[in-house]
């Protein structure tokens, strides 16, 4: 899912919850103006948040909601429980919306008209005029009944087509589409919208009243309306029409309403002569007896098969209604009111009962009684009664027409809450100060769990048993292997994608490069890449200092860069990655690149360096002491970059989170920041080492390599020591003494001295220890208290042993 | 343009957008007789659509695009 509509979702969520509070909360304090007032911020942001997306359904609602709180907010209405009991409800379809979102990360267009109801209902409890003005609101509720679809004006092809296409197992649906008369000042072409109709069966445009004449015509104004008739599912209307839902209305059509148009004509302006002639031919009263009464039998034998079918739970009631229709036709034929009574009577049961059991065994009971009667009407038994005029009297001649899902049967079915829908989120907000709970637990397991070799090797040496010894290290490396995937796990949690903090670059390259007028295409890469969540947060300072730094230094304008012959847009690359367990992030711009010359003499000017070292220094160096504090090589300090803090600043809050920054350039060419970042800064892998007789911690970022030396291979210059280790002079430092030690450096028994190489700060030391140890991976802790102030330390550790490991600050001492 | 305004006929084209509208019926405001041809048309816009319906002037060539005509003529055959 798209991490903008993941993260609309989980704050709609919150929203809704916030929303349905401060309700809550009104209902004890209905006229706090401050809880109003939060409210409906709450639905106003709401509001605009969905409208980024394509949800028109639920903009709609929450729009009606918007309004009815401005309303409440100014004192135009007050605050009532029918209004918290509605508004409470428009959450809950909100909240179902986004549970759908969720799912299928879209709306169905079957929520439109639920959501036409919803803010109608919602706008009903706004004072009248405030109602009228809004334009958008046509009917009130309730929804109103299902009119007839004027079927005359269909022409006779495409009414057979459709009743073709219906007896074929299509649904076809007839669309009575009046756009708003402001409709085009919204850009909307109704005719066009209308002509795209999907699967449509035929359609006409009609001017609702008479139009007036051409000089008192609006042609802003839209009195147009449509009908059409289409075999397109409802879905895909209520799709089609999404955005104007409270404009259409869609009727479902049963084939008999089709074939029937005689009956549509005696309805309609048709004269009545004809229509009686038309009609009484399907009953003709000089039909011979025999066959009349033939003919009703397969009619009710067709019935009772309809009603003995499988059924569907969806179907059941449109073909229930549609039985019930040819039924009541019959008994109206053989005209035994008593019959008709008790017809609708059983109907109804059955529809109450949801089975059509009943209804079969009442034709199975009234059939013969249905014929004999009819039998007992016709010419010659008694005065000749045509149907036709018997239609006339009873009024409602024709079958009505079976609409099979209509949605004012079933009302408005707002008791819905949110809590009943299924699918709960799949994420949870968990506050960080309970995750870090737990990494401080798994970190004393894992310190407890590395108790249990010291016991096993206590049993053995201590008190002899092998045995015990053994079953010791065996139900260690089972706690070992649970702990490791529980301290893995809950690293997971902490995990979060960098693109958390990519995502506001675009808004800021663009905002700064217009300032400074250049061209510049940012390209982001590897946005899915994880690191803990703090170190995450953290890069997000020191990477705008880098933009920032990149757009303004790096970046030229677009005359320069076309007179240096390169493309006049610059290209700015920020690039994730992973690399074992540190993640990698390189800034690479395509500007002019860092000149090596220019930062040695300013850092020579500003004191930086010294003249040996203005010699000696390497342009790869050079250009890494951009990093240095104080240094600053714009000509003008502009108002984003260029007082000489940002690269220092950088490579603070960098190394503060155990990383590394490295700059690479290449003048003319452009310039790559790489920036090295510890995956999670919980567990710290850690070198042990021994010197006088203590153990210490050397961070694993600050090893080098670990050497032995012969003794006789140490030099002296000056005071101090050096030997040449790899082509290369490094000085050597006893740890002893930088730790105020006064022991001497320990010598095997092959002359030798153990060498630690360990980088600081860019150089090379070695340090002179005892011996080394293994490493290991720790969750170290920084000192609290009176301890805070050592800075030879940067922590300390709890061992399996119990006892504690102090952790070298390497740059410290050194 | 959409529609070329001649002596007496007014040729609709391609697509006519709302913008065309108040054009139109200008025109055949001052034109009760005129006539209009529609061959050429692929859509028009419901303003538009509106103006012919209350001007309904005579058409002299209905749309080569049958589905479009098939809206057209109906809504602009000449009142009983």
């Amino acid at each position: 899912m798209n991490p903008l509509l993941d993260q609309f979702l989980s704050e709609s969520r919150e929203f809704s919850q916030g929303i349905a509070a401060k309700l809550l909360q009104l209902e004890d304090a209905p006229s706090d103006q401050g809880v109003i007032n939060e409210l409906f911020r709450l639905v106003h942001t709401l509001k605009g948040n969905s409208g980024l997306f394509t949800f028109p359904e639920m903009t709609r609602v929450l729009h009606a909601g918007e309004d009815l709180l401005g309303l409440v907010r100014n004192g135009q209405i007050a605050y009532s429980r029918e209004l918290a009991d509605r508004l409470l409800e428009a959450i809950d379809l909100v909240m179902a919306m986004c549970a759908e979102i969720e799912a299928t990360e879209q709306i169905g267009g079957s929520w439109s008209q639920e959501a036409v109801r919803m803010a109608e209902s919602l706008r009903a409890l706004m004072p009248a005029v405030e109602a009228e003005a809004k334009t958008s609101i046509r009917t009130p509720l309730p929804a109103p009944p299902v009119e007839l679809p004027p079927l005359a004006g269909i022409p006779e092809a495409a009414r057979l087509e459709a009743l073709r296409q219906c007896h074929e197992g299509e649904t076809v649906h007839w669309v009575s589409y009046a756009p708003a008369p402001d409709c085009f000042f919204q850009g909307d072409d109704p005719l066009y919208l209308a002509r795209q109709t999907p699967s449509l069966l035929w359609g006409s445009a009609r001017s609702a009243e008479p139009l007036p004449a051409l000089a008192e015509l609006d042609t802003y104004r839209c009195l147009l309306e449509f009908h059409l008739l289409t075999t397109a599912s409802r879905e895909e209307l209520d799709e089609h029409f999404r955005y104007v839902p409270d404009q259409v209305r869609i009727t479902q059509l049963a084939p008999s309403w089709l074939a029937d148009p005689e009956a549509a004509l005696t309805e309609s302006e048709a004269p009545k002569a004809p229509a009686a002639e038309r009609a009484s031919q399907t009953a003709r009263p000089d039909q011979p007896v025999e066959e009349q009464l033939a003919a009703l039998d397969t009619i009710l034998t067709a019935q009772f098969e309809i009603l003995q079918l499988e059924d569907h739970p969806d179907w059941f009631a449109g073909r229930l209604r549609a039985v019930a229709a040819v039924l009541r036709n019959v008994t109206r034929v053989a005209g035994d009111p008593n019959t008709a009574g008790e017809l609708e009577a059983v109907l109804g049961e059955c529809l109450a009962a949801g089975q059509g059991s009943l209804l079969r065994l009442w034709l199975e009971a009234s059939k013969e009684q249905l014929i004999s009667g009819h039998a007992a009407q016709l010419p010659g038994a008694s005065a000749p009664v045509t149907p036709s005029s018997q239609r006339q009297a009873e009024g409602k001649a024709y079958p009505e027409p079976d609409v099979a899902k209509a949605p004012a049967d079933e009302g408005i079915k707002f008791g819905r809450r949110a809590e009943d829908s299924p699918g709960a989120p799949r994420s949870l907000k968990v506050d960080q100060a309970k995750i870090d709970r737990l990494m401080n637990l798994i970190g004393e397991l894992v310190v407890s769990k590395n108790a249990l070799p010291y016991l096993a090797q206590r049993a053995e040496t201590q008190f002899g048993v092998r045995e015990l010894s053994r079953e010791i290290k065996g139900e260690y490396s089972t706690i070992n292997r649970i702990a490791d995937e529980m301290q893995d796990a809950i690293m997971q949690v902490r995990m979060m994608a960098v693109s958390f903090v990519f995502q506001r670059f675009p808004r800021l390259v663009r905002d700064i490069s217009r300032k400074l007028g250049k061209e510049v295409q940012l390209v982001l890469d590897g946005e899915q890449t994880e690191a803990d969540k703090n170190i995450v947060e953290s890069l997000a300072d020191p990477l705008i200092h880098i933009v920032r730094n990149s757009l303004d230094h790096g970046l030229e304008t677009p005359q320069v860069r076309r007179a240096c012959g390169k493309p006049e847009t610059g290209t700015l690359t920020i690039r994730a990655s992973q690399e074992a367990d540190r993640v990698i992030i390189e800034i690479v711009d395509d500007g002019k690149g860092i000149d090596p010359a220019i930062i040695k003499r300013k850092a020579y000017e500003k004191g930086l360096i010294d003249e040996a070292a203005l010699e000696r220094i390497d342009d790869r160096d050079a250009v890494n002491l951009i990093f240095a504090a104080g240094l600053s090589t714009a000509e003008v300090i502009s108002d984003l970059s260029g007082r000489g803090v940002g690269m220092d600043v950088v490579r603070s809050a960098v190394e503060k989170i155990n990383g590394t920054v490295v700059v690479e350039s290449q003048l003319g060419k452009g310039t790559t920041i790489r920036i090295s970042l510890p995956l999670s800064m919980a567990v710290t892998q850690v070198m042990i080492i021994e010197s006088d007789g203590q153990l210490f911690g050397v961070p694993m970022d600050n090893v080098v390599e670990t050497v032995r030396v012969p003794r006789r291979s140490l030099h002296h210059i000056k005071q101090s020591l050096t030997a040449v280790l790899r082509g290369r002079t490094v000085p050597l430092k006893a740890l002893n003494t930088l730790l105020g030690i006064s022991a001497n450096p320990k010598l095997n028994s092959y002359d030798e001295l153990a060498v630690l190489l360990v980088q600081a700060g860019g150089e090379v030391v070695g340090l002179l220890v005892d011996g080394f140890k293994e490493t290991v991976g720790l969750i170290q802790k920084p000192f609290g208290g009176i301890l805070s102030g050592l800075s030879a330390f940067s922590g300390s550790a709890l061992m399996g042993d119990g006892s504690v490991l102090m952790i070298l600050n390497i740059r410290e001492i050194v | 343009m959409p529609i070329e305004f001649k002596r007496n006929q007014a040729v609709l084209h391609d697509v006519v957008g709302v913008e065309e509208a108040e054009g139109l019926l200008e025109w055949l405001q001052s034109k009760p007789a005129a006539k209009v041809d529609l061959a050429r048309l692929r859509h028009l816009h419901t303003a538009n659509l509106q103006v012919l319906m209350a001007s309904r002037p005579a058409v002299s060539a209905w749309p080569e695009d049958r589905e479009l005509r098939a809206w057209l003529e109906p809504a602009l055959k000449p009142m009983p």
